[in-house]
C-alpha cells in the first residue's frame, strides 16, 4: 500500500496563482523521492498539502489512507514530519526542547503545557540529537547555532516524532555546499537505516541525481518527469526547467550543467 | 524672434509640480483648533492675566509641611500594592486572552472574535468608572480598586500581547504545528518563548501606568493616596498638598527607575 | 498512573530554571504580604458577584433620552478638550523634544534639564494636575485642557526625543555638509525623519487623553467625567447607562481610527 496518495489535486490561492494544475502521485514507504523543478513549480505547496499546512482546491490527499482533514490533522502530523528550509526552530529554547516539540502530539498535552516530559521523551529526543551528532550542543539556545546545526536540530526533531515519513522543503537551500553535502547524507541514512519514507524537494539538480531513488520533477504546477536518475536525461532535464519565452538554446543546458 | 528654436533645445519641462494639500490640512487644523478654543469658551486674555495669579498660587506650594509623613507613606503603600495586585490579575486575564485574539494563534473565528471583542471593551471603559461601578458593588477600599485597574489594563495587555504574538515568524509556528502541536501546546511553545522580552517589556509598562492610576482612585473611595490630596486641597492647606504631591512623585519616579533598570537587566 | 519521577523538565537537572522559580517565588510572597493591605478578600468577592450582577442589571432601565442633549454637548467637550489639549502639546514637545535628543541638543546641560523637566511632567496622572489647577483658575474646561496639555508634553516630548535619536546620521551629515546653519540641519534633516513616528505617537497620545478626558470632570475639569460620578451618586441608572455608552462608542471610534490610520501610515501615506 502506497504511503502518500494525491488524486487529481489542484490548488489555487486566493490571489488567483494556480500553484497545481491536476497533480497524481503515490509514494511507496521506504522510498527516497526527490521533487526536482525549478522557483514556482509547485514543489513547496506539493510537500505542504502532505502535512496539512496547505489545503487542495480540488482533488484528495491521503496518508497511509487517512484523508489530510481537520479531523486526522494531529495524527496525520505525529507520522508526518517536516523539515524546513529556514529551519523553523523556536530561537530562544534550548535545543533539547525543540527536539521535545517532536514528541507534543504523541501524548496528552497536559504536562507539555507546563513544559513537562516523560523519562521516555527525553530518552528519545537524547537519541535523536546523538543521532545527527549535536550531543554537546543540547542545553544552548536554538538560535545560537549555525545554519547547518539548526538544520541539524531540526532532523533531529523531526526524529524525534518517530515518524513514518519525513518531508523536507528545501532543506538545504540555505546552506553552504559542504554542509549540503552532510545533510542530504544525513537524511539518506536516515531512509536506508531506519525504513523512514523520505520526499525531499531540491533544485539542485546534482545533489537530486546522486541521492534519490526516484526524481519526480515538476514544472507549473504539473509533474513533467517521474523515474530514476538515470532516465533524467538532458532533454528531460530541459523539459523540468524550461520557461516561457525561454529559446531552447545552449544557455539553458549550460545553466543546467552547473546546478 | 527667435525663440522657438531655442525652447526646441532645452530639455523637456518637468510635468506640473503635484498640488501640494498640506496648507490646505494646516489651514483645516487650525481653524479646528479656534473653534475649539471658542466653543470651550476659554479665554486666553483671562490665562495671561492670570499668569501672575498662577505664579502666586503656585508659590503657596513652596512650604511643604511634612508632619503627617508616615501616614502618607502609609497610603502610598496601599496605593503601590494595589498597583501590584491589578497588575498580576491584568496579567493572568490576559495570559488566556492574548492568544484567543491573536489572527495566527486563535484556533477559530469565532473565539477570535468575543476575544477581541472583550478586550476591547476592557480597554475601553475608563478605570475610574470601573472603580466606581467595582466600589457600588463591593463597597469602599482598595481592592475595588485593584479590581478596576485589573479588569481595565488586562485589556491593554492582552492587546499589546496578541499583536506581539500576530508578529510571531509564520515558519516558527508552522514548525511547531507540523509536529502536530494543538491550541495550548503552539501557544506556550511558539507563542510565549518568542515574544517574551517583549511580554515584559509590556508588564513593566502598564506596572508603571497602575502605579499612577492607583495613586487617584482614592478619589472615588478605592483607597490610597487620591482622596487624602483631594482632602487637603478642599481645605485649601497648600503645604499638605505639597507634601502629598511630592511624596506621590517621589514614588513614581522611584517606580519609574526600577522598571527602566529591571528592563534593561531583561534586555 | 503518572508519578513525580517519570516528569521532568527540559533542563539539565531535571528542574524548572531558577531564575524563573525564584521570580515566581518572590511575586507569590510579595502577593501574600500585601493580600490583607489590599484586603483582598476572595469569599467578599465571591459573595458580592451577586450584589454586582443585581447592580448591573439595575443599569438595564429605559435610558433618559430626555438627557441626550446635554450628554452630546458634554462629550463633544470631552473631546474638544482631548483635541486642545494634544494640539498644543505638540507644538510645545516639537522644541523641547529637539532639546532632550542626544544628537539634537546645544548643549549636555540642556539635555540633561529637559530630560528631567520632561520627566517630572509626566510623572504626576492627569487627575492630580487637574485638582491643582482647578484649584488655581477655577472650575471648567480650562483647568483639563492645562492639565492634559501638561502630562501629555512630558511624554510626548520624550517620545519625540527618541525618535530624533534614531535618525539615520548620514542624511544629517548630508545636509550639514552643504553648509547648513543649526537650525536649518534641524528642521530639514532630523525633523522631516522624525515625522512618521512621530505620527503614531502623537495617534496613541490622542487614544490615551480620550480616556483622560473623560475622568478629569470628576475634579470639575471639564468633560463628561462629572455628570458621570453624578449620575452614580444619586442613583440615575437611566443617565449612567447611557454616559457609560457614550464613552465607550467614544473611545472604541477613536481606537479604530488610530488603528486603521497607524497601519495606513505603516504601509505608506499612499497605499
Amino acid at each position: 500500500m502506497s504511503v502518500i496518495h494525491a488524486r487529481s489535486v489542484t490548488k489555487r490561492f486566493p490571489n488567483g496563482f494556480e500553484a497545481l494544475k491536476g497533480i497524481d502521485l503515490e509514494i511507496q514507504p521506504g522510498s527516497f523521492t526527490v521533487v526536482l523543478g525549478p522557483s514556482g513549480a509547485g514543489k513547496s505547496t506539493l510537500l505542504r498539502l502532505l502535512n496539512g499546512l496547505e489545503t487542495p482546491t480540488s482533488g484528495e490527499v491521503r496518508v497511509y489512507g487517512q484523508p489530510v482533514d481537520r479531523r486526522h490533522l494531529r495524527r496525520i502530523r505525529s507520522q508526518v514530519a517536516m523539515v524546513f528550509q529556514q529551519f523553523n526552530l523556536v530561537g530562544r529554547l534550548s535545543c533539547v526542547t525543540n527536539v521535545l516539540t517532536g514528541r507534543l502530539a504523541h501524548r496528552s498535552w497536559v504536562g507539555s503545557v507546563f513544559y513537562l516530559f516523560r523519562e521516555e521523551d527525553m530518552a528519545i529526543a537524547r537519541g535523536a540529537l546523538y543521532r545527527v551528532g549535536l550531543t554537546d550542543k543540547a542545553w544552548e539556545r536554538a538560535d545560537k547555532l549555525s545554519g547547518g546545526q539548526q538544520q541539524r536540530v531540526g532532523i533531529a526533531r523531526a526524529l524525534a516524532q518517530q515518524p513514518k515519513v519525513i518531508l523536507a522543503d528545501e532543506p538545504v537551500a540555505s546552506l553552504d555546499p559542504v554542509t549540503s553535502e552532510e545533510i542530504m547524507t544525513l537524511l539518506r541514512e536516515i531512509c536506508d537505516r531506519d525504513g523512514i519514507t523520505v520526499v525531499v524537494n531540491l533544485h539542485q539538480v546534482e545533489l537530486a541525481r546522486r541521492f534519490a531513488d526516484r526524481i519526480i520533477g515538476m514544472n507549473s504546477g504539473k509533474i513533467v518527469f517521474d523515474g530514476s536518475p538515470d532516465q533524467m536525461t538532458q532533454p528531460v532535464l530541459r523539459t523540468i526547467y524550461q520557461r516561457e519565452g525561454i529559446e531552447d538554446d545552449n544557455s539553458l543546458d549550460m545553466a543546467l550543467a552547473y546546478a | 524672434m527667435n525663440a522657438q528654436p531655442l525652447k526646441a533645445a532645452l530639455p523637456e519641462q518637468l510635468p506640473p509640480k503635484p498640488r501640494n494639500p498640506m496648507p490646505v490640512w494646516i489651514a483645516a487644523t487650525l481653524a479646528m483648533l479656534w473653534l475649539i478654543v471658542w466653543d470651550l469658551e476659554i479665554s486666553f486674555e483671562t490665562l495671561a492675566y492670570g499668569v501672575e495669579d498662577m505664579a502666586e498660587y503656585f508659590g503657596r506650594y513652596g512650604q511643604p509641611d511634612f508632619t503627617n509623613l508616615s501616614r502618607y507613606l502609609a497610603l502610598m503603600g496601599i496605593t503601590l500594592a494595589t498597583a501590584l495586585w491589578g497588575t498580576v490579575f491584568a496579567l493572568l486575564v490576559a495570559f488566556f486572552l492574548a492568544p484567543l485574539a491573536a489572527r495566527n494563534f486563535s484556533p477559530n473565528a469565532v473565539a477570535y472574535r468575543i476575544a477581541r471583542e472583550t478586550l476591547n471593551f476592557m480597554r475601553a471603559m475608563p478605570d475610574l468608572l470601573l472603580a466606581l461601578l467595582f466600589v457600588a458593588a463591593l463597597g469602599l477600599g482598595p481592592m475595588p480598586g485593584a479590581l478596576a485597574l485589573g479588569v481595565h489594563t488586562a485589556g491593554f495587555l492582552g492587546k499589546f500581547f496578541a499583536e506581539s504574538l500576530e508578529r510571531v515568524d509564520r515558519g516558527v509556528c508552522e514548525g511547531v504545528a507540523s509536529t502536530g502541536a494543538n491550541f495550548p501546546q503552539m501557544v506556550m511553545y511558539a507563542g510565549w518563548p518568542s515574544i517574551l522580552r517583549e511580554a515584559l517589556g509590556y508588564v513593566l509598562y502598564i506596572l508603571d501606568r497602575n502605579v499612577r492610576m492607583a495613586s487617584v482612585l482614592g478619589l472615588v473611595g478605592a483607597g490610597g493616596i487620591g482622596l487624602a490630596l483631594h482632602d487637603t486641597l478642599r481645605l485649601f492647606d497648600y503645604g499638605q498638598s505639597a507634601a502629598l504631591i511630592l511624596v506621590i512623585l517621589a514614588t513614581i519616579l522611584m517606580i519609574d527607575y526600577a522598571s527602566a533598570w529591571l528592563r534593561r537587566r531583561l534586555g | 498512573m503518572i508519578t513525580a519521577s517519570t516528569w521532568r523538565w527540559p533542563t539539565p537537572n531535571g528542574l524548572p530554571p531558577l531564575p524563573l522559580v525564584g521570580g515566581v517565588v518572590t511575586l507569590l510572597g510579595v502577593l501574600w504580604l500585601t493580600a490583607p493591605i489590599v484586603e483582598v478578600d476572595f469569599v467578599r468577592l465571591f459573595g458580592s458577584f451577586g450584589k454586582m450582577m443585581h447592580f448591573a442589571g439595575q443599569m438595564f432601565v429605559t435610558p433618559d433620552w430626555g438627557y441626550v442633549p446635554q450628554l452630546l454637548a458634554k462629550m463633544l467637550e470631552t473631546i474638544e478638550m482631548t483635541v486642545l489639549a494634544t494640539a498644543i502639546a505638540i507644538v510645545v514637545s516639537l522644541p523641547l523634544g529637539l532639546l532632550a535628543a542626544s544628537n539634537a541638543t546645544p548643549h549636555p546641560l540642556i539635555y540633561r534639564i529637559t530630560r528631567d523637566l520632561l520627566s517630572l511632567m509626566r510623572a504626576l496622572p492627569e487627575l492630580v494636575w487637574a485638582l491643582v489647577f482647578v484649584s488655581a483658575v477655577g472650575l471648567g474646561p480650562l483647568p483639563g485642557v492645562m492639565a492634559l496639555a501638561f502630562v501629555t508634553v512630558g511624554f510626548m516630548g520624550k517620545f519625540f526625543a527618541e525618535s530624533i535619536e534614531v535618525v539615520d546620521h548620514k542624511a544629517v551629515e548630508g545636509v550639514r555638509a552643504h553648509g547648513a546653519g543649526w537650525l536649518q540641519v534641524r528642521l530639514f534633516a532630523m525633523l522631516p525623519q522624525a515625522l512618521p513616528d512621530f505620527v503614531g505617537t502623537v495617534m496613541y497620545i490622542l487614544d490615551h487623553n480620550m480616556r483622560a478626558a473623560a475622568i478629569l470632570g470628576l475634579v470639575g475639569a471639564g468633560g463628561i467625567g462629572y455628570d458621570l460620578v453624578m449620575s452614580m451618586r444619586l442613583f440615575q441608572y437611566d443617565r449612567l447607562l447611557l454616559i457609560a455608552l457614550a464613552i465607550y462608542l467614544a473611545v472604541t471610534a477613536l481606537d479604530r481610527t488610530s488603528d486603521h490610520l497607524r497601519s495606513r501610515i505603516i504601509h505608506g501615506r499612499h497605499a
